[in-house]
């Protein structure tokens, strides 16, 4: 699965010449400068792009910047950088990440300092630029003698210095990290986000600490039996319709039709427009809780071809996959699956479930979906070569409100426990098999129509 | 509260006077609305400012006003008993209020440092990180560990205020870090509305004005202008004392460390003006006289472009197109062309001043 921090995607290169028409370019800026409607021998067709190489070779320096340029129906979130050679312009694309339309309103960053006791930051070679917070006095650090120093001389962290190491090699922030401040008995979480220079590259880390509470602390739990039954009593139509005007609103002030917005402004509208989908996909999942949670809950069960359903959701993934430079190998288009289940269910269940796959790969990788019968069950199997789910937290994740990677944007942690409800719902099941490190499979099982006369 | 319970209230007079004062608020707020309508999108304070200059001021004034209330209750309550140093904690938290109804704080120098300040820290904040090398410590630490002592200690001091002035911003009170005549002045300020609430309350007492004196001036002489960050900045960039050469590299490399304090000191510096006049051409959205500065500094073209796109990209109000269309006019100016230009600046700082103050009572 993915890593949390920006992954290492290969840089993708292209030249330009002087009247910025594409020279060359590499298939990832050919293909996104196709889908502008450019090509090579034309002038670079996606505006962020051909603005930082204009206003490179205006200024006669290197520029590099970070842009969001729409993909189809997702953006893409670049590290460009320009640099002029000669009458021509280089220029190198990094990061290709697709920005998940339910980016979280409040970013890691922020949400690591907000309660914290104490704060720093370090540049790249993770000394200390910056210690501070009410917690410095209390616990008897000297702020001013850190200055200058290791990371590694504040915090005394459990496992040596290796989650420091990891972070560092893998530019990954620091998520609940246990520690001591050192030359005291404090204890202390960590947590940290990665900053970025302007080539998307590890920059430093800024981040805060807490002081460790004894107690557990206690989380809030979901009622047990799920939302009230008034929730689709009209409540869902009453939310939908305000999110939506909400979200076509936000959607029309990022675009500014009618002139210049504040860049700032243009934002905030990108971030509750972003947020706005976040609820309405929220709003979806709840009614389907309630659905299955009800006394009684019926599917309408049919012969279906699973093989064929499991094609279908790879198609509707395609676009993402390809954004995330992800391959899917489907099932093949001869083969057949015959299974009993609810087609629309079914879909619904395998969508969730490759679109998870592709969340957590890692570019260049691949999510393999694979359809058979055994034992006189139908399955699909989708596997990823992601970073897997430990084995702890495989029963986890079936839960309500329990996320496969919490950090990560987007989910509500309600797709993988309605997934399994719906196929248990079936007859089937779902169930996964994963080691950390090794990629995770998912495998929807469901009663086989034809038993055993056919296999994959 | 009903109106029935409030006598002063109920009169004919007080009604009419109440009456005139609302139609005298509404002529104010029209003129004020008026202003600011016709204020031009560059010259209005966004709403972070507002929030960041108001933060700085009530922080920095809480700061003085406590220090002077805790000091000046211990002696009254050596001297006078407790009843003396009950009167210090009449008003409290609300000195901010009081100067700025009686016009004071709309001072000139005081609200231009303020003003630059939030403008320099929102600036900084945003400047792009672009380390020269990711495996060799930060342009600040390197300086901390140089083998030149006056550089080592000079760039610690300097780690160390820039870390106390950010652990504080957030703090409903702060340390006063203001330049020595700002101090001085709006610490008698201060000390004049506590002794106001302290005679309203309590009457006349010489005691209670010994006190508070006494607070004020232990205070003032606590105040060190050479411990701010800007002075520290200035004594690295003279202990640094950069070579022509050096000058450029140290400049971009300041700005990719997000050290906009000593980017100012080292302009300053190579210039030979205050702090103030360097900080005041560095933060203008126009940029016409940090060109002038930079070329004064014999900067070449690419150099001046680092800085130029460095300082947009932090700073919306640029205008990034109008600097890439008179980046070659800029690298044309002859270095000592710009200094002529720039002469103005090396003046005394109250010269300056002055000249100010003439050119805005002639514009009226």
């Amino acid at each position: 699965m993915k890593a949390d921090g920006i992954p290492d995607i290969p840089v993708s290169h292209a030249r330009l010449d002087g009247a910025l028409c594409l020279v060359s370019a590499d298939p990832a800026i050919d293909a996104l400068n196709a889908a502008a409607g450019g090509a090579i021998g034309s002038p670079l067709a996606v505006p962020p792009l051909a603005t930082i190489a204009r206003l490179a070779t205006r200024l006669g320096i290197l520029v590099s910047r970070r842009v969001l340029v729409a993909d189809g129906e997702a953006d893409l979130d670049l590290w460009v950088r320009a640099q002029p050679d000669g009458s021509d312009v280089r220029i190198a694309v990094s990061g290709w990440r697709e920005v998940h339309p339910v980016a979280p309103v409040i970013a890691i960053d922020d949400r690591a300092l907000l309660d914290a006791d104490l704060r720093w930051e370090t540049d790249a070679s993770l000394r200390l630029t910056f210690v501070g917070g009410e917690a410095t006095g209390r616990w008897g650090i000297d702020a001013s003698g850190l200055l200058g120093q290791p990371l590694t001389a504040l915090f005394e962290f459990a496992d040596d210095a290796l989650p420091i190491l990891d972070a560092l090699a893998r530019h990954r922030p620091l998520e609940e990290q246990r520690a001591t401040v050192r030359g005291t008995t404090q204890a202390v979480v960590v947590e940290a986000a990665v900053r970025r220079d302007t080539h998307g590259g590890f920059a430093g880390m800024t981040g805060g600490a807490r002081a460790v509470v004894d107690e557990p602390v206690a989380v809030a739990e979901p009622s047990a039996t799920g939302p009230g039954a008034d929730f689709t009593n009209g409540l869902d139509k009453a939310l939908r319709a305000p999110l939506a005007r909400i979200i076509a609103n936000a959607d029309t002030i990022n675009a500014a039709p009618d002139g210049p917005v504040g860049e700032g402004y243009a934002g905030y509208a990108a971030d509750i427009a972003h947020a706005g989908r976040h609820l309405l996909g929220l709003v979806d999942d709840m009614v389907d809780l309630q659905a299955i949670e009800r006394d009684g809950f019926a599917l309408d069960v049919e012969p279906i071809d699973l093989a064929d359903v499991a094609r279908r959701a790879a198609g509707l993934l395609a676009v993402r996959a390809s954004n995330a430079e992800v391959a899917l190998a489907k099932p093949l288009a001869s083969l057949t699956i015959p299974a009993r289940g609810d087609f629309r269910r079914v879909l619904q269940i395998l969508v969730n479930l490759i679109g998870n796959a592709i969340r957590y790969s890692p570019a260049g990788s691949v999510v393999a979906i694979t359809a058979g019968v055994a034992d006189g069950h139908a399955f699909a199997t989708i596997g990823d070569q992601g970073k897997g789910v430990a084995f702890d937290d495989q029963a986890r994740i079936f839960e309500k409100f329990e996320r496969i990677d919490p950090t990560e944007p987007g989910g509500n942690g309600l797709g993988l426990y309605i997934a399994r409800r719906l196929a248990r719902a079936m007859a089937g099941d779902l169930t996964v098999e994963s080691a950390p490190a090794e990629g995770a499979r998912f495998t929807l099982a469901l009663p086989a129509d034809t038993p055993r006369d056919k296999d994959q | 509260m009903s109106i029935d319970s409030d006598p002063d209230r109920g009169g004919l007079a007080a009604r009419l006077a109440a009456a005139r004062r609302a139609d005298g608020r509404a002529r104010a707020r029209l003129s004020a609305g008026i202003d600011d309508f016709f204020l031009g999108e560059q010259d209005r304070l966004d709403d972070r400012m507002r929030l960041l200059v108001t933060q700085m001021l009530d922080g920095i004034v809480r700061g003085i006003e406590t220090d002077i209330r805790g000091h000046a209750t211990r002696l009254l309550s050596g001297h006078a008993g407790k009843s003396g140093a009950a009167v210090m904690s009449i008003g409290q938290g609300r000195v901010t209020d009081r100067l700025a109804r009686a016009g004071l704080l709309r001072d000139r120098p005081l609200m231009d440092e303020l003003i630059a300040r939030a403008r320099g820290d929102v600036i900084a904040q945003a400047l792009p990180i672009d380390p020269a090398d990711a495996h060799v410590p930060s342009l600040l630490i390197r300086l901390a560990e140089s083998g030149d002592s006056v550089v080592a200690a000079a760039a610690r001091a300097m780690l160390a205020a820039e870390t106390q002035r950010r652990a504080a911003a957030g703090d409903v009170m702060r340390p006063s870090d203001l330049p020595a005549d700002l101090h001085h002045r709006l610490l008698w300020w201060i000390a004049a509305a506590i002794r106001e609430t302290a005679l309203a309350a309590a009457g006349d007492d010489p005691a209670t004005d010994r006190a508070i004196v006494d607070a004020a001036q232990r205070s003032l002489s606590a105040h060190d202008e050479g411990d701010r960050a800007e002075s520290i900045g200035m004594r690295l960039a003279l202990a640094i004392d950069a070579r022509a050469d050096e000058l450029g590299p140290l400049l971009v490399e300041s700005l990719r460390d997000r050290r906009l304090i000593l980017f100012i000191a080292c302009i300053a510096h190579a210039l030979q003006v205050d702090y103030d006049g360097a900080r005041a051409l560095v933060l203008e959205p126009e940029g016409d006289r940090l060109w002038l500065a930079l070329r004064a500094c014999d900067l070449d073209r690419a150099t001046v472009a680092r800085i130029g796109l460095s300082l947009a990209d932090a700073d919306p109000r640029r205008d990034l197109d109008r600097f890439a269309d008179e980046i070659d006019l800029i690298a044309a100016i002859p270095a000592d062309v710009a200094r002529t230009a720039l002469a103005p600046l090396t003046l005394h700082h109250d010269l300056r001043l002055a000249i100010d103050a003439l050119a805005r009572t002639d514009e009226r």
